[in-house]
Formats: C-alpha cells, sequence, structure tokens
C-alpha cells in the first residue's frame, strides 16, 4: 500500500467536505479497497474512513410506511440477524447475505462496500496484466484468455461480471438508495447506481467523486410477496458467485401478480430479466412454467471459450430460486 | 490473564464507541491534537502512535495510516499468535476479535481498532496455564501443522461465547471463514463441544 492521509470525520457534513479533495477514497470495512490498495490498483493521497458515523448511517429501521431503511454502514451479519429481515418477503435478500464470503468479513464488511465493490476479474485485479478494463492495455485478457468466472450476457469490450451478492435481491424488490454530495442529498432507484453502458474504463458505479451512499430503502412489499436467492458456486464458503438468481414474486389467489427476476455473477452488472419476469406474471407457478422462464433469462447469451457452464448451471439456478419463492 | 467473557454473553456493541471517541479519551496522537477541533482529525501518511485496547490493557503502537491490524500487532506489539497467510481475508489465519466478533486483521487497518476492544490468542494463556479452549484443542488433537490453529482457536471462542452449547451445524457455521489445509475441522469441533460441556478445566 501507498501511504495516504487518513481522515476521522465526526459527522456527514465533515465527511462530505473532506471528501471534495482530489484523489480521495471513500472507506467502509474497507476489505474491498484495502485488497485492492496492496494491489496497487488504488493509490489515494487520501482516505475519508466513514465508519466512525456508525452512528448516523448504521442499523435497520421500518420506517411509518412500512418501507424499511438500512444505513449504507450496517454490517452484513447486522443485516442478516435484524429482525425486519425475517418476514418472506425479505428471505432472499437474508440469504443472499448471509451466504456473502466468511463471518469475519461478513462482522465488517458494509452494505454499501459490498454493493459498490470492484469487480473480481483476475486480469483487471493484478497489476501485472495489461486489461483494457483496467486502463493498462489495449484489450480485455479475459475476453479470449481464462475466462470461466466472466461474463455471459450484457458484455460488449469487456467481460467483467459485477459480484455483490445483495444488489440481485435489492433490484428484485424495487430497492432506492439516498447519497449526499457537498450539501446535495438524492434519493435514486437502485438500478441507476449501475451503468446503462458498463463498457471497459466506465465506472462499476454511477456515483460522482466524493458521492457518499447514506441508506438503501426497501418499499414495503404487498402481502403474498415471497423472494428467494440462490446461487452457484465453486465452494461452500469463501467464494463468489459463478451465478445467481433473486426473485421477487407476489402472489395472489395460486397465480402470480406480479414478478422481479435479477440474475447475478453473469454480466458486468447485475441484471434484470424484464422479459423472464413477465413470463410468470398472470400463471400459476408449476414448473413448466419455471423452465420456460429459466430458458428465457438467459435468452441471447453469448458465453465464453470456458463458460458456457454458467449457461447450464445458471438456468438450474434460476428454477430452484423460483421453486423456493413459491413453496 | 485477560479472562475471556462468560459463554452466551454477547460482547457484540455494533454502534459502540467510533474511532473518534477511542482517539478522544485515549488522547495520544499528535496529529489529533494538532488540528483544529472543528476539522476532522487527519493522520498521516507518516508514522504516529496510537493506543490499542489489547486483551484489556492499553498498549501503544506506533503505526502509519496503511499498516494493518494484524502487522500493527504481530510488529508492533509482537503479539505473534495471529497468522499473517493470504493477507487478503481469504483463510483465517489471521482471526481477531474485535468488540467480541471475529474479524480478519489482515483488511483492518490498524487505525479502525482505536476506541474498540481486541482480544488475541495470546489472551486465552499465561504463563502454563491456558484457557479450557485451548486445553481441549490439545486434548483432541486438533491441530497437525498448528498454522491455521490461533485463527480457529478465535473462531471457536466466538462460536462458544454466542452460542454457549453450539449444535454441529452452528459450528460449521461460525467457523466457515477458517481454512485447515491439513483437514482438522473435526477434531476442532470436538474440542468446541468438550469445552461447551465443562471438559479442559
Ligand atoms: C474471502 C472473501 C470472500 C468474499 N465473498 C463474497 C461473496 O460471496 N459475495 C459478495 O458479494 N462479496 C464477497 N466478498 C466481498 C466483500 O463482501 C466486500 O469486499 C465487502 O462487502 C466490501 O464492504 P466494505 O465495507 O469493506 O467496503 P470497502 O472496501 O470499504 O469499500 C468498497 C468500495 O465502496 C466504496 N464505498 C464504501 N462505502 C461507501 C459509501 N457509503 N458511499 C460511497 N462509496 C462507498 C469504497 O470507496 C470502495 O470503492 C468477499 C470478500 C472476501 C475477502
Ligand atoms: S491472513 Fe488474513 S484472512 Fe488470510
Ligand atoms: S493444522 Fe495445518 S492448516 Fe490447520
Amino acid at each position: 500500500m501507498k501511504p495516504f492521509t487518513y481522515v476521522v470525520p465526526q459527522s456527514l457534513a465533515e465527511a462530505c467536505e473532506a471528501s471534495q479533495k482530489p484523489n480521495t477514497l471513500l472507506k467502509g470495512a474497507g476489505i474491498d479497497l484495502i485488497d485492492r490498495m496492496k494491489e496497487r490498483l488504488q493509490t489515494p493521497e487520501q482516505i475519508v474512513n466513514l465508519l466512525p458515523l456508525k452512528d448516523e448511517l448504521a442499523g435497520v429501521a421500518v420506517e411509518a410506511n412500512g418501507e424499511l431503511r438500512i444505513g449504507a454502514l450496517t454490517t452484513l451479519t447486522q443485516l442478516e440477524q435484524h429482525q425486519a429481515l425475517a418476514a418472506p418477503a425479505f428471505d432472499g435478500l437474508r440469504l443472499a447475505t448471509g451466504m456473502t464470503a466468511t463471518p469475519q468479513v461478513r462482522n465488517r464488511a458494509t452494505v454499501a462496500g459490498n454493493i459498490l465493490q470492484f469487480t473480481r476479474c483476475w486480469y483487471v485485479r493484478s497489476e501485472a496484466f495489461h486489461c483494457l478494463h483496467g486502463g493498462r492495455g489495449p484489450t480485455c485478457l479475459a475476453m479470449t484468455g481464462e475466462n470461466r468466472y466472466h461474463s455471459v450476457l450484457g458484455w460488449s469490450d469487456c467481460v467483467r461480471v459485477h459480484p455483490s451478492n445483495l444488489a440481485p435481491p435489492l433490484l428484485a424488490l424495487d430497492a432506492e438508495y439516498s447519497t449526499r454530495l457537498g450539501d446535495k442529498v438524492r434519493r435514486r432507484k437502485f438500478s441507476e447506481l449501475f451503468p446503462a453502458d458498463p463498457r471497459a474504463q466506465n465506472p462499476e458505479h454511477t456515483l460522482e467523486a466524493g458521492e457518499i451512499v447514506t441508506a438503501i430503502h426497501v418499499p414495503a412489499q404487498p402481502a403474498g410477496t415471497r423472494s428467494a436467492y440462490c446461487e452457484s458456486r465453486e465452494k461452500l464458503t469463501f467464494d463468489w458467485a459463478t451465478t445467481a438468481c433473486a426473485v421477487r414474486l407476489v402472489l395472489a389467489g395460486g397465480v402470480i401478480t406480479a414478478a422481479n427476476l435479477v440474475l447475478g455473477a453473469v454480466a458486468p452488472v447485475p441484471l434484470p430479466r424484464e422479459k423472464a419476469s413477465a413470463l410468470l406474471v398472470g400463471q400459476k407457478p408449476s414448473a413448466a412454467l419455471f423452465a420456460k422462464v429459466a430458458e428465457m433469462a438467459y435468452a441471447g447469451a453469448s458465453p465464453l471459450a470456458h463458460n458456457d457452464y454458467k449457461l447450464t448451471i445458471g438456468k438450474a439456478i434460476v428454477r430452484q430460486a423460483l421453486d423456493e419463492a413459491v413453496r | 490473564m485477560t479472562v475471556p467473557p462468560d459463554r452466551g454473553v454477547s460482547r457484540r456493541s455494533f454502534l459502540k464507541g467510533s474511532a473518534v471517541a477511542g482517539i478522544a479519551t485515549t488522547g495520544i496522537t499528535a496529529a489529533a491534537h494538532a488540528t483544529a477541533p472543528s476539522k476532522p482529525a487527519s493522520f498521516g501518511p507518516g508514522e504516529h502512535e496510537i493506543v490499542l485496547l489489547v486483551n484489556g490493557k492499553e498498549r501503544k503502537v506506533k503505526v502509519e495510516t496503511r499498516t494493518t491490524l494484524l502487522d500493527a500487532v504481530r510488529d508492533g506489539l509482537d503479539l505473534t499468535g495471529a497468522k499473517k497467510i493470504c493477507d487478503r481475508g481469504a483463510c483465517g489465519g489471521c482471526t481477531m476479535l474485535l468488540d467480541g466478533e471475529t474479524i480478519t486483521s489482515c483488511l483492518t487497518l490498524a487505525m479502525d481498532a482505536v476506541g474498540h476492544e481486541l482480544q488475541t490468542v495470546e489472551s486465552l494463556s499465561d504463563g502454563d496455564k491456558v484457557h479450557p479452549l485451548v486445553q481441549n484443542f490439545v486434548h483432541c488433537d486438533a491441530m497437525q501443522c498448528g498454522f491455521c490453529t490461533p485463527g480457529m482457536v478465535m473462531s471457536s471462542l466466538a462460536c462458544l461465547q454466542k452460542r454457549g452449547k453450539p449444535t454441529d451445524a452452528q459450528m460449521r457455521h461460525d467457523l466457515s471463514g477458517n481454512l485447515c489445509r491439513c483437514g482438522t475441522y473435526g477434531r476442532v469441533m470436538e474440542a468446541i463441544q468438550r469445552t461447551a460441556v465443562g471438559g479442559g478445566k
């Protein structure tokens, strides 16, 4: 790690001011950031430590309108164990959180940091590789190289995947996020957090420099809402997903009246699959329906030399998530 | 010897004192005094002294802002129980308890631990006297090369503190952040169980 100045703000306002300085990075627990700094992928002059703002920015609360407010600095352990997440509507989010990394990581990692973590592509995460997304070379090395953990959908000039466990279930729940940039407070749809065109060298998220995520908001879910999250991976623990699927369904009288299906770990951004979701609406759950939906979720996929297994496993994971949601 | 908290008593304190509070109460950092009170405290990039609350004692240690907690404890305080194996959060060899919860100290900045209670594996022995959990690791032969063991012990301790008498599934869950290339998991679970029922005293 290169030396840096470490700022301990005493309020959000102070953090906002300090983060305006050029070449400054924000730090949650630092699990992703310190890793990248050790690799010298990031060499900031200044780090603003957000952890002292936990009194303001950590914790889960149910608002008067039933909305869930998740503080940006809430740890994954806190989120998983919060009683507000015990409702079936939040099964997907709770399970995705509990499956992340290891107990040690979940005890520290913040919700915002999980969502904003950098891709795990082994080329871009190693300074030694002259890759396009890292701004170190002319091409995406994974496209023709070792790409078994890379994208099968939604890629153009770079095949990295978005690694966050929390992003797919939050998208499926129609979440929103609040930020603060200087004096400006903004609240936007969760889908706006990710770039519409995730090309190489485009940032992984749409936040401006120094913009601080303060909270995630999950709207109150209608009666009959069910959700699920399933993922495939190579190890039972310690591992990022190879494919993931988050679903949210509303069931009324045995019929699905609303559906959101989101794929994770298969594209450069967490990927809502509207057409697959639309197939579910107005239907009764059945194995045949779910198989059709799984096909649609991966329609248009372009796998690489070493990752077409993601289509087979990914579709099975979609069916499993749907089965679990209606069980 | 620092007496570990009783089983079942949770020391978890998520919203406890921030680093700021820690710095303010211990008042140890020249840089903190040098900055005007209305401005956020800022440290580094050079070396400075912080106070860490390690195994119940306040310990001064010189760090840079980029020093990890693992390096501060091993190199600065000469507590070399916790091991640096992957240095990337991917093995659990550096596991310590911060405010009673397991963490990977290799991906935690030393500065971030100021004002929090840190417990390392050294807290479990005092000369020849060892904590029952450690005694049970020996009794159950729960190590082979021993490299993962300090981290395993700390995750086992957290498991016992949180659960009292953990089930198999709970032990698997709580040990799922510690890799052992020698495959001692089964015996580690026996050592935990033996401790839970009062063995090794
Ligand atoms: C062994 C291992 C296995 C893992 N497995 C998984 C897995 O299966 N699934 C998964 O999802 N993750 C996994 N992870 C990644 C881990 O979950 C993330 O690194 C962690 O959640 C990041 O949170 P943090 O608070 O440490 O973020 P930091 O490292 O502090 O920050 C990450 C990024 O977000 C920015 N940031 C943080 N907070 C804010 C904020 N409030 N506002 C604006 N920007 C902010 C930072 O500037 C930085 O760029 C794993 C990690 C390890 C070490
Ligand atoms: S050395 Fe910290 S987890 Fe491996
Ligand atoms: S005893 Fe050798 S790694 Fe665990």
